[in-house]
């Protein structure tokens, strides 16, 4: 039973939430450049044309071309449910921890890099090679972040680790927390494609990197693909959030007042964190792409850091 | 059952004498062509039955035997020499691995072999492929160390025929020699070893008693192991033989060589240092995580830079023999301070990414050797567009890849998974330095897994997809059913043990138990989900199987709600874009050179780029030709090996007129004073 209330609300609250997000980021771009900018629930109605639109799919490829946008949906949306938005409902068992979240957002970004070469397009073939080197720079730094935590908690399993941080008190406060954040923000906005890393409203092929993996799709396809991609913004956001800025155990009662008050803290937390990127992507620049290894070394040394703090100092609870 | 379990596998063996008798008669006896064939089937099939019989002897030995089999015991007039045979658990469990991949390798043969029909000698490529698997699976086995030693050397020379077999290639004997080199030094190691061992226990059994060594000596013994078996399991940097070696073998033998024969090293290493010599000290431990940790990263690095098919794939067995290593590494470093526990879940880890890595690089290799009989090159940059012409080699290629890149639901996921977790459980607040090691393998195998799946979307990507780059790939033609099943075979497995991975921990634990490790299947749970718990209290699991189901039926669910939101499915096939120019052609798509280009300057530091453009042409601005290469720096040839080389040659040259005068006399006075310093030596020590 808890199971199953678990899967529905993960389903639901990633699903409604992914889009908005974007759209409230996108909203802060267009505030801050004076002007109105499109509604934040304009993903929505985009979805729903493109899924209304019939797609046009290139004459050379193969089935990858065709299974990718569905696996990398599934993928984004899989790797959701093993991250819980709340902790005031969890299954006795979740069957994956994040080194499995890694392994499954690994899964969804093959094919795309894959579907990507299929159709023979140079755009295609640039985005993958770039997003390859990318990935290979950020994945040591989420693993070493994570880890970090998870000796911390003594476990990989992300509800536990979730539950531990909420006896912390307030994790940004402590250095090794502060360390691993400043890490996983750089991991963010690494993983969802957005500046300082690439762009996502370019079309110019000199900054183009998810972009460019994704230029060939349309319609459904393009639809499924947008989605999974703001999926997997959020689930990273909500990785952010609930262990840096818990709040389940200021919630004094139980029941389903405290799960709706545990969604509801949460969603505003996902809203602040939104609007910060925004900021962040606002007053940075795009780094040229040889510039983004330091990036990505700045994380995992910061993810490093955080490490060592905890070996040396033993920072079990603050 | 004992006894079944023993006969069952002395059939085996027995039937492989068959094969290589029957290949041996028809090497003699050979008419041209047809006979080949037939006889070729003939053998593969014995093969594939003796293999058969040979892993399910291995199974029932490991689940329902508890005591080591006594397989044979001969001995022989020469004094030490005696063909002992022992089939233990960690026997068994390397034979399972071995009869695994000679199962689907021999049936891949079948239709591989007609390649050479007409043009080669099938009876002898025959005769030495079944000697070259009787030759492992006696080491797998032997009981002594002078028996293993024999084994060895057939496995080295059987292996090197093989590499050499299409000697008419420069390159290839070139890479035969290199091999053969590297290999002699290390069995020479090892004998070495073996010797110092006997001296002070006075047996060459395996299970002789090793405890009255000083611990001096077992350090110097470790480190002549290390070597010895390092070398041939192409450990960073004694790995320069592998991507001479393996490219230059037929792909079914290549399969072979990166698929076991290097595991023969892995078990050499657990047999004679865990088992035998008994962990001693920590650093032995350490020791090997160090060089698991580089091998991996480094492996990696330089496969991602190799365009040729199967050097790249060469690279990659490095790379997965350093992730072996890093498992156990941690478990020596447990075993050495007492953790049984986190031992056996190290070795656990280890042990099964070995069994993995027998798959899915089995599968690698012989997927590489269908490109190869399909579209006549081993380029990279030549290929493209396989994926309409052989779809269920680029399906299998594709599990292959996913399955090497640790990624989920393949085997290869779950075997990280425990490298990940022992890392994890090895991390104790006691030993500072080690965590910092421990975290920082952690952090390369990140790194190893990210950059091995960047370098097989290279490989899938440029190969399989998109369009083909030369004639020969446009024309290719899908490969005989034989081939496509030996990958499926494989494929199969990997997906298998990737969903049910609980089936292989199940039969390893007995193995880990065997040899001294704590057993954690106490420990899991679950049924068919693998939940390993920790000591603490916290809950780590996963199940791949639980992931795969989510995953069908969000996929399911999408399409339902796309199909009531979207209507039928039409699409409209069109042209890719081409930038409103001329009409795409092959030469517009990325490279694999291109692909890898931003990794490459990522690390430049550690490639060393070489680049060369020639311009042809009278005109600076209207050139008639281009030419373009780049190439990597190999450091480890060039800066350690190529000195190493011209250091020898040069003291060669001195000595070569003091020494070797040419004189009778000077050799009569060598030998008077050899045997004079032997005989002081008899008596005064």
């Amino acid at each position: 039973m808890n199971s199953i209330v678990y899967l529905l609300i993960q389903l639901l609250v990633i699903l409604l939430v992914a889009p908005f997000v974007n759209g409230l980021i996108k909203k802060v771009k267009a505030l801050s450049q004076k002007r109105k900018g499109a509604s934040v629930l304009q993903m929505y109605f985009d979805l729903y044309k493109l899924v209304k639109k019939k797609p046009v799919v290139s004459n050379i490829s193969s089935w990858i071309f065709h299974v990718t946008p569905y696996i990398v949906f599934a993928t984004a949306l899989a790797a959701a449910l093993l991250v819980p938005v709340s902790t005031k409902i969890l299954p006795p068992q979740i069957p994956g921890d994040f080194i499995m979240v890694v392994s499954i957002l690994a899964l969804g970004r093959f094919f795309l890099m894959i579907a990507a070469l299929d159709t023979a397009s140079t755009f295609g073939g640039m985005g993958s090679s770039r997003e390859a080197m990318i990935s290979a720079l950020i994945e040591p730094s989420i693993l070493i972040s994570m880890f970090t935590v998870a000796l911390i908690s003594r476990s990989t399993s992300l509800p536990q680790i979730m539950e531990t941080v909420q006896k912390v008190g307030l994790p940004l406060a402590h250095p090794v927390y502060i360390m691993v954040g400043l890490a996983l923000l750089i991991i963010i906005l690494a993983e969802t494609c957005r500046i300082p890393v690439d762009d996502p409203a370019t079309h110019l092929e000199l900054t183009m990197v998810h972009e460019a993996m994704i230029l060939e799709y349309s319609g459904r396809h393009l639809a499924l693909l947008e989605y999974g991609a703001a999926v997997k913004q959020l689930v990273f956001m909500t990785l952010f959030v609930n262990i840096l800025i818990p709040q389940d155990q200021m919630i004094g009662f139980m029941g389903l007042g405290a799960l709706i008050l545990s969604l509801l803290i949460y969603l505003l937390k996902v809203i602040l964190l939104a609007l910060a990127m925004g900021i962040i992507e606002v007053n940075t620049v795009k780094l040229k792409l040889f510039s983004i290894p330091n990036l990505a070394a700045l994380s995992f040394i910061l993810a490093f850091l955080g490490v060592l703090q905890f070996l040396i100092l033993g920072g079990k609870h603050v | 059952m004992e006894l079944y379990v023993r006969n069952l596998f002395l059939m085996s063996v027995l039937l492989y004498v068959l094969g290589a008798a029957a290949s041996a008669l028809i090497y003699f006896f050979r008419k041209p062509d047809k006979t080949g064939m037939t006889g070729s089937f003939l053998v593969n099939a014995f093969c594939i039955v003796a293999s058969g019989l040979g892993g399910a002897a291995a199974v029932a030995k490991i689940l329902f035997a508890v005591n080591p089999l006594e397989l044979i015991n001969l001995s022989s007039a020469i004094p030490f020499i005696s063909l002992e045979m022992n089939l233990d658990n960690l026997s068994a469990f390397f034979v399972l691995a071995l009869s695994v991949l000679v199962f689907s390798v021999s049936i891949y043969s079948i239709g591989y072999l007609s390649h050479y029909n007409g043009k080669r000698n099938i009876g002898l490529f025959n005769l030495l492929y079944t000697m070259f698997i009787l030759a492992m699976i006696g080491v797998l086995t032997s009981a002594n160390t002078v028996c293993f030693y024999i084994f060895w050397e057939a496995m080295s020379l059987f292996s090197y025929f093989l590499v050499v077999f299409e000697a008419e290639k420069e390159e290839n004997t070139k890479a035969g020699t290199v091999y053969i080199v590297m290999t002699h030094i290390a069995t020479a190691l090892l004998l070495i070893g073996f010797v110092i061992i006997y001296s002070y226990t006075k047996s060459f059994a395996l299970n002789a008693n090793t405890m009255a060594i000083p611990g001096i000596v077992k350090n110097i013994v470790f480190v002549l192991f290390l070597i010895g078996f390092g070398t041939k399991a192409g450990v960073i940097p004694l790995h320069i033989w592998l991507p001479h070696a393996h490219p230059a073998a037929p792909s079914n033998v290549s399969a072979l060589m990166s698929g076991i024969m290097i595991k023969t090293a892995i078990y050499g290493l657990v047999r004679f240092v865990l088992c035998y010599l008994g962990i001693q000290n920590t650093w032995w431990g350490i020791v090997i995580l160090i060089l698991g940790v580089l091998s991996a990263v480094l492996g990696v690095a330089y496969a991602l830079m190799e365009h040729n098919i199967k050097r790249l794939l060469a690279f990659h067995s490095v790379e997965n023999i350093g992730i072996i290593l890093i498992g156990l590494g941690v478990s020596f470093i447990a075993f050495a301070q007492h953790h049984q526990i986190v031992g056996g879940l190290a070795l656990t880890a280890a042990l099964l990414h070995t069994f993995n890595h027998t798959l899915f690089k089995g599968g690698l290799f012989l997927g590489a050797g269908a490109i190869q009989y399909a579209a006549h090159t081993k380029n990279i940059e030549d290929l493209g567009g396989l994926i309409k012409t052989m779809p269920l080699t680029a399906l299998f290629v594709l599990c292959f890849s996913l399955a090497i890149s640790a990624i989920v639901p393949f085997n290869g996921f779950v075997s990280e998974w425990l490298t990940y977790q022992s890392l994890f459980a090895n991390i104790l607040p006691e030993h500072i330095g080690l965590n910092f090691l421990a975290v920082l393998a952690v952090a390369a195998l990140a790194l190893t897994g990210a950059l091995a799946a960047a370098c097989f979307v290279k490989l899938f990507g440029i190969s399989f997809l998109g369009l083909p780059r030369s004639e020969q790939a446009a024309k290719a033609q899908d490969v005989p059913a034989t081939m496509t099943l030996g990958m499926g075979i494989l494929a199969a497995l990997c997906l298998g043990i990737g969903l049910f991975p609980l089936t292989m921990i199940k039969l390893l634990d007995k193995v880990v138990f065997s040899v001294g490790g704590g057993s954690i299947y106490g420990q899991l749970q679950g049924g068919f989900m693998l939940a390993y718990y920790p000591l603490t209290i916290s809950v780590n699991s996963i199940s791949p199987l639980a992931f795969i189901l989510a995953l069908g039926a969000i996929i399911l669910l999408a399409l339902i709600v796309i199909r009531i939101v979207g209507g039928k499915y039409i699409e409209r096939r069109y042209g890719t874009w081409d930038c409103g120019f001329e009409a795409l052609n092959s030469r517009m798509q990325y490279s694999a050179t291109g692909f890898s280009k931003p990794i490459k300057i990522v690390f430049r530091a550690l490639f060393r780029p070489v680049r060369k453009t020639i311009v042809e042409g009278d005109s600076m601005y209207h050139p008639e030709s281009i030419m373009y290469s780049t190439t990597v720096t190999s450091i480890f040839e060039d800066y350690l090996y190529e000195p190493l080389y011209r250091a020898l040659l040069r003291f060669s040259k001195r000595t070569k007129f003091r020494v070797q005068t040419g004189s009778i006399h000077n050799y009569l006075l060598y030998i008077f004073a050899l045997v004079l310093l032997l005989m002081l030596y008899n008596r005064f020590a």
